[in-house]
This record gives structure tokens, C-alpha cells and sequence, in this order.
């Protein structure tokens, strides 16, 4: 590996590419640091023309946290959901319908009887 | 033991009967001669015929490989949904054939030829990625998204890579697709050595699956040995709620972004973002149901399958398949080292509450979810309350991006001068 034999344009790919790729993804954190920034600019103007001077909602900025302790006490919630039985009892009588093919009649021989 | 001898043997023993007999089984011929000579021809044809007469010593290490694959995916469950295929694929590609009647992947007509179809044209990967647009939370990433950055910083694999190719002789478009291996992103290496070079997209597309699962054996030494004890155990602000709005806005503008900058990399890039707004925009479920199940499970069977079985010996075990393998490992490992050092890097500049855990730099070389389990599991080490994989998460799927970005922008430096 000799990278004295490299030439210039692939140093330039090298070093281009990378810093292209790095620039593009600031960008894009750019734009999403700046995302929440308009949306909540616009909920603020919405709620000013409406009358409202402050948001009230203050209880739906609930943490990371908080959102996991509900979400598990919901999956267990609904997981044990199916422990809650009907307490009916469900055995059942079983009728043994007749039929030829079950028939103790039928498997009978008279081999052994003098007629 | 006595198994392993008992194959060994057998192996030796049908070994030898090829090399006494030869291809042709002359000496059959020449016992046959005189004698009922159309039974004889008959069942001498049948032995050319069979795998036995046209094995050779590359084909039984190739299949030894793809043996190991299978191994290392049922034993250690190391990526199992992708080294089981492809071990298998590399079992099939190594039987011994006579070629001239379409068996082959490479004989045009045969039925692994049209499978294959989908590598050689990159159909498959934009498919592989639409479903992984719509399996993938975004949300990680948009609550904080300067943890975008670690996963541009981990892409210098890429191109370090591709340098270190161009050192070594090779052409650069191959240097651009082996680089990309650095990306640790399957779909995407395979997708940009479809275009750049084809005849080395074998060879690349194992080192780069091969790597990913060995994520777990590769990344955890160098986290060690680059953030310091101290600094593995910073525990992340927790994210914030993000709303439905922004997980909409995210894959929009997002495919805009970046196939903007990078058209090249539209397959992928739209595709993934449009699997992405399958799932977020909450109207097309049963589509996005489809396309993080049904069709990538099919693509997934087909791709690595077809990838598996390109590897047949005689194409595959050359002085360049060892290169490039080399430069693959060494690719993974200047990626991660890049993204942790970057995170470190930005820690500087952080305020205190901000700070990172530096170990989720690790995360940004793509290798969706297995490289930010690692870091997972590296941070409990440390740590065992804390819990790093959502934060993880986000330079995880952003590296996905940067490496579709950065294999657009390969493809534009090196397609036009093919």
C-alpha cells in the first residue's frame, strides 16, 4: 500500500466526498433543529388569533420517562387481561351417539356358540 | 472425533477416485474397452456428470465457508437472517458442474442467472430499503438530531477505504465500491458495486455482510480502547416527545434533502424515505405492513441467496477477494473509531447538560440495530443503569443515510468516467 502512488483526484474524492457528506447531514440538522422551532411559532399564532395568550396544554410535554412508566403499566395491563377468567366451567358432557360402526352388536361372533 | 475422521476420509476417498479416474475416467474407459461398451460409456458419462468428477480443493473450501456461515448464524445467532441465505447460497454456488446446460449463476438462461438479475441490476437493495424505511422509528434522531452528525463522521470507513483501495492498484471505480463497505450497509455496497464493478460485487458483498455480523466481535475493543471508562459511563438527557407532524415532515423533506444533493443515490434514498412515510403518515398501514414483512423477508430469501451462490470458486478465490476482505475489516474499523472520536470531539463544544455518551459514536456506521445493541450492551458495562439504545438509535438510522448519501456521491465522482 503505497500512498505516495496515489493521485491527486482520488485525494480530492477522498476528502471532497467526505466533507459532502458531512455538510449535507448538517444541513439536514440544520432544517430539524429548525423544524420544531416553526411549528411551534405556528401554534403559538394560531392560539393568538383564537384569543388565547398562552398554551394550556403544559401537561402533554410529558418526559421520556414518564411515557415508558405508562407504556409499561399498559402492556402489563393488557397482558394480563387474559387472566381474568369467566369462571364458567367448561367440561362438558359427552354423548356417545350410536352408530354401526361403534356398535358392540356388530363385533360380536357366535363362534363359539352351538347353534 | 470419529465423525470428523469418518468425513474426512470419505473426503479423501472421493478425492482420490477423481484424481485416479481423472474427468474424463480414462482408466474406466480403458477397462471398459472391448467389454460391454455402452453400459460402461453410459455410466461414464454419468460420472462426468456428477460433482464428484469436477470437484475441486476451492470448491470444498468455499463450501467449508458457507458451512461456517451457517454455523455462526445457528450457534451464535450472528445475523442468522442473512448468513443462513448466504451460506447456503455459497453451498449452491460451489457444487461442481459441468457448464454448458444453465446451471450455473453465471450461465445465461439458468435459473440462479435470472434470481441474480436483481443483484447485477440493483433492483433488490432500493426494495431492502423501502422496507427498512418502514420498520424504522425516526423518532430518535428527530427529538435530537445533532447526533445526525456522528453518523456522517463514522462514513470516513468510506473513504479512508477508498483511498487505501487506489493505494493498493486498484481502478477507482473498484476503490468506490470497495470503500463503500465502510458503510457497513449491505443493500447500499451491493446497489453502488452493481454500478462501479461489477465483477468484484461478489467478493464485496460478502465482506461487507460478513463484517456486519461480526459487528459485535469487531466494535466493542475499539470503543474500549478509544473513550475512556470515565466518559462511558455520561448518561443522556432523556428525548423528547416527538409529534406526529415531525415524523411526517422527516421523510419529506429528507428525500428532498438529500437526493438534492446526492441524485445518484435516489434508489435508495427515496425508497427508504418513502417506506418511511408509509409508516408514519398512520393511512397506508397495510402497505407498510407489507413492506417491512411480506416483501422484505422475499428479498432478503432472494438477495442473499443470489449474493451466496456469486461466490463460486473459481470467480471468487482470487488475490483480490483477499484484498478486498482486508480492506473491509479494516474499513469497519476506521468507521467506528471515526464516530467515536467525532462524538468525543462534539462533547467539547456540548454544555454540560448536553454532553453524549461517546460510545453511541460506535453506532453511526449503519449496521441497523446490530452495532447500536453493541453499544447497548457496552454502556451497561459501565453503567448497568444506563440505558444507551435509543440514543443509539439516532446516529444508527442516520448513518444508513449518510452511506446512501456517500455512495450517491461516489457514484456521481466515478460513474462518468467508466
Amino acid at each position: 500500500m503505497n500512498f505516495l502512488f496515489v493521485d491527486s483526484e482520488t485525494w480530492t474524492i477522498t476528502l471532497l466526498g467526505w466533507v459532502i457528506v458531512l455538510l449535507s447531514l448538517f444541513f439536514l440538522v440544520g432544517i430539524f433543529l429548525l423544524i420544531p422551532k416553526i411549528i411551534n411559532w405556528g401554534v403559538k399564532r394560531s392560539l393568538r388569533s383564537k384569543g388565547k395568550t398562552q398554551i394550556t396544554d403544559n401537561h402533554l410535554s410529558i418526559s421520556g420517562e414518564t411515557n415508558a412508566a405508562i407504556a409499561t403499566a399498559l402492556f402489563l395491563y393488557f397482558n394480563q387481561i387474559h387472566d381474568e377468567e369467566s369462571n364458567v366451567i367448561t367440561i362438558k358432557q359427552v354423548h356417545r351417539r350410536y352408530s354401526p360402526w361403534n356398535s358392540k352388536l356388530y363385533g360380536m361372533t357366535n363362534i363359539n356358540f352351538r347353534r | 472425533m470419529k465423525k470428523a475422521i469418518t468425513i474426512f476420509t470419505m473426503l479423501v476417498v472421493v478425492l482420490c477416485i477423481q484424481m485416479f479416474l481423472g474427468t474424463d475416467a480414462s482408466a474406466l474407459q480403458t477397462v471398459s474397452a472391448g467389454t460391454s461398451g455402452d453400459t460402461m460409456s453410459d455410466l461414464i458419462k454419468l460420472w462426468n456428470f456428477t460433482g464428484f468428477a469436477n470437484v475441486q480443493f476451492s470448491n470444498l473450501g468455499m463450501i467449508g465457508v458457507g458451512l461456517f456461515f451457517i454455523f455462526l448464524a445457528i450457534k451464535y445467532d450472528y445475523e442468522p437472517l442473512l448468513l443462513i441465505p448466504i451460506g447456503v447460497g455459497i453451498l449452491l454456488g460451489n457444487v461442481p458442474f459441468i457448464e454448458g446446460y444453465k446451471i450455473g449463476l453465471y450461465e445465461e438462461g439458468s435459473v440462479l442467472n435470472y434470481l441474480y438479475f436483481g443483484v447485477t441490476q440493483g433492483i433488490y437493495p432500493p426494495l431492502i430499503f423501502l422496507g427498512i424505511g418502514a420498520m424504522t422509528d425516526f423518532s430518535s434522531l428527530i427529538s435530537n438530531p445533532k447526533l445526525m452528525l456522528l453518523g456522517a463522521a463514522a462514513q470516513i470507513g468510506i473513504f479512508a477505504t477508498f483511498l487505501g483501495a487506489s493505494a493498493l492498484g486498484f481502478t477507482p471505480q473498484e476503490a468506490g465500491a470497495i470503500g463503500i463497505i465502510g458503510g457497513a450497509d449491505g443493500p447500499t455496497a451491493i446497489f453502488l458495486s452493481s454500478k462501479l464493478a461489477p465483477q468484484l460485487m461478489g467478493a464485496i458483498a460478502i465482506a461487507a455482510y460478513s463484517y456486519m455480523a461480526l459487528v459485535p466481535v469487531i466494535q466493542p475493543p475499539i470503543m474500549r480502547l478509544i473513550v475512556p471508562k470515565r466518559e462511558r459511563t455520561i448518561k443522556m438527557r432523556p428525548l423528547r416527545a416527538v409529534s406526529k407532524l415531525e415524523k411526517v415532515l422527516f421523510p419529506l423533506i429528507g428525500m428532498l434533502l438529500t437526493t438534492f444533493i446526492a441524485p445518484s443515490a435516489l434508489p435508495l434514498l427515496g425508497m427508504l424515505f418513502f417506506g418511511n412515510l408509509l409508516k408514519e403518515s398512520g393511512v397506508t398501514e397495510r402497505l407498510a405492513d407489507t413492506a417491512r414483512n411480506s416483501m422484505i423477508n422475499i428479498v432478503t430469501i432472494l438477495l442473499g441467496l443470489t449474493v451466496g451462490a456469486s461466490t463460486q470458486a473459481n470467480v471468487f478465490l482470487t488475490a483480490d477477494s483477499m484484498k478486498i476482505f482486508g480492506l473491509g475489516a479494516l474499513s469497519f474499523m476506521v468507521a467506528t473509531a471515526g464516530g467515536l472520536l467525532f462524538a468525543r470531539l462534539m462533547n467539547v463544544f456540548l454544555k454540560k447538560e448536553n454532553k453524549i455518551n461517546p460510545l453511541i459514536g460506535a453506532a453511526g456506521v449503519s449496521a441497523v440495530p446490530d452495532s447500536a445493541r453493541v453499544v447497548q450492551i457496552e454502556g451497561l458495562k459501565a453503567d448497568p443503569n444506563n440505558h444507551l439504545l435509543m440514543h443509539a438509535m439516532a446516529p444508527n438510522v442516520s448513518g444508513v443515510i449518510g452511506s446512501a448519501v456517500a455512495a450517491g456521491i461516489l457514484l456521481s465522482f466515478l460513474l462518468d468516467k467508466m
